[in-house]
């Protein structure tokens, strides 16, 4: 299967381990990605809380480049990216916004709004399946207890998502189960972490941060798996900040589902760049959780 | 039970051309509000806000534009979409806090988080110049611009130590496509 890539910002800085998780259990799965030829930033945050118009125009950039490279789909681990691209590609099937948008970018977008947009997981599960993935995995995750959390983007809006369900999502839950690990039923696998406050408000994400840490090690949780740069960064990189605010040690591993999959195909810890992840999951990859 | 524990809203302002105006740039519906609560009840940050989603929707009908504008809730609503996804009339209150933030901007209203903007900011100049963001270079300006020298020092470190600092900024080829994109909101902060 041949498919656009984006991988958009964070994944060529903070979060590589997620770009080479990416690519190199999408090559075993038979998933071509193509990077987009000359793609820029989405805009995020940023763009659609300053400027409605600039976050549709740098999406539907990307989009058009997607249709010149004659693909008809992209995919895109980041669920910011994601539902940048996407809110683009429906915006643009209005007449008056694409014509507005081709006099601001002076390029064609009339390929560009045909795109059809899908989050990784989304494309692993509708376009791949579990039982095709499940046949493919060698080295089962025995004895890990996972939280697998969405976060916000990935499943809402509903109506620019349309992918599982807004609130009560199940097929990354799915997706581990076939990888042979247990994933905890817990409250917060669909809440926000803080989005893009990080840095901006701190204070924020050590809160709604917090609370997501807290619901999963309530659970018993051994990790919280993630299939989101801006998750994995809050509740990564906000740990220790939420562990003084709390009072309380997690020590929980932010883990994205990439990485795990390529464990479970057959892909050494090292590969698929655990190392990389400030919390560190040694523990769990030695079974001294089980 | 403290003076400003609830802030009545007054109806003497009475104004439908907010409304009409959200309708259409927003392609949503107020008057469809029932009122329910589902809004605020999802609302991942309406213990901090100063009003609420359903409050904001009610200062939408109401057409105060200038409570809109200045309400510190413009600044954190974190855009998790929980609101708009259970109202029953899908009326989308993210995008009416994107419309009236924007609208806030553009007037030139300061921001109840000025940092939170400050940060908008930053991101859309490397946009501009780059066409990309390269968090590294980011989090540093912003942490200089805010005079905030030692915050997250002790992170950066331990983030250094993995690999996730990366000091160079990756470039679009094609860069005055992306700064084409600009003409409306010309950033004006240097990093």
């Amino acid at each position: 299967m041949d498919i656009g890539y984006y991988p958009g910002c964070s994944l060529h800085a903070m979060a590589h381990e997620y770009d080479i998780s990416t690519r190199l259990v999408c090559e075993r799965l038979g998933i071509h990605l193509h990077e987009i030829t000359d793609w820029n930033c989405c805009g995020a945050t940023a763009a659609h809380s300053l400027d409605h118009h600039l976050s549709i125009g740098l999406s539907g950039r990307n989009l058009a480049q997607v249709d010149d490279m004659k693909l008809n789909q992209v995919t895109t681990p980041c669920a910011g990216c994601f539902s940048r691209l996407k809110t683009a590609a429906l915006e643009l099937k209005k007449t008056s916004m694409q014509d507005e948008m081709e006099h601001m970018t002076g390029i064609s977008l009339a390929g560009a709004k045909q795109v059809q947009v899908s989050h990784l997981l989304q494309l692993m599960i509708e376009q791949i399946g579990l039982e095709q993935i499940q046949k493919m995995v060698v080295k089962p995750l025995q004895g890990m207890k996972l939280a697998a959390y969405y976060g916000c983007l990935i499943t809402r809006p509903k109506a620019i998502a349309q992918f599982d369900d807004p609130e009560q999502p199940v097929s990354l839950d799915y997706l581990l189960q076939a990888l042979g690990a247990e994933t905890v039923n817990w409250s917060h696998k669909a809440e926000c972490c803080g989005g893009g406050f990080a840095a901006s408000a701190t204070d924020i994400v050590v809160d709604l941060g917090g609370q997501v840490l807290e619901a999963a090690r309530q659970r018993g949780a051994h990790a919280i798996v993630v299939a989101c740069p801006m998750c994995q960064a809050n509740l990564d990189t906000r740990q220790r900040a939420i562990e003084a605010d709390r009072g309380i040690a997690y020590d929980l591993p932010i883990i994205y589902f990439t990485q795990l999959l390529g464990l479970g195909l057959g892909f050494s810890a090292k590969q698929m760049g655990l190392n990389r992840l400030l919390t560190s999951p040694a523990k769990l990859l030695s079974g001294q959780l089980g | 039970m403290p003076v400003d524990f609830y802030k009545p809203m007054r109806l003497n302002e009475m104004n439908s051309s907010l409304q009409q105006e959200i309708k259409e740039a927003c392609d949503t519906d107020v008057e469809l509000c029932l009122e329910c609560g589902k809004c605020t009840g999802g609302c991942s940050n309406a213990h901090i806000f100063d009003y609420t989603p359903r409050k904001i929707v009610q200062l939408v009908k109401m057409g105060a534009e200038e409570t809109l504008m200045n309400m510190d809730a413009l600044w954190t609503c974190v855009s998790c979409q929980l609101c708009v996804d259970r109202c029953p009339s899908q009326i989308n209150i993210p995008r009416i806090m994107d419309y009236m933030r924007e609208k806030a901007y553009h007037q030139g209203v300061k921001a109840r988080r000025s940092n939170v903007q400050l940060f908008h900011e930053l991101m859309l100049d490397s946009i501009k110049k780059t066409g990309k963001v390269a968090e590294t270079p980011l989090l540093i300006k912003y942490n200089l611009s805010t005079k905030q020298y030692m915050k997250d020092a002790d992170l950066g470190r331990r983030m250094f130590f993995k690999g996730k600092l990366n000091p160079f900024s990756p470039r679009v080829k094609d860069i005055n496509q992306v700064r084409r994109l600009f003409t409306r909101t010309p950033v004006h902060k240097e990093g």
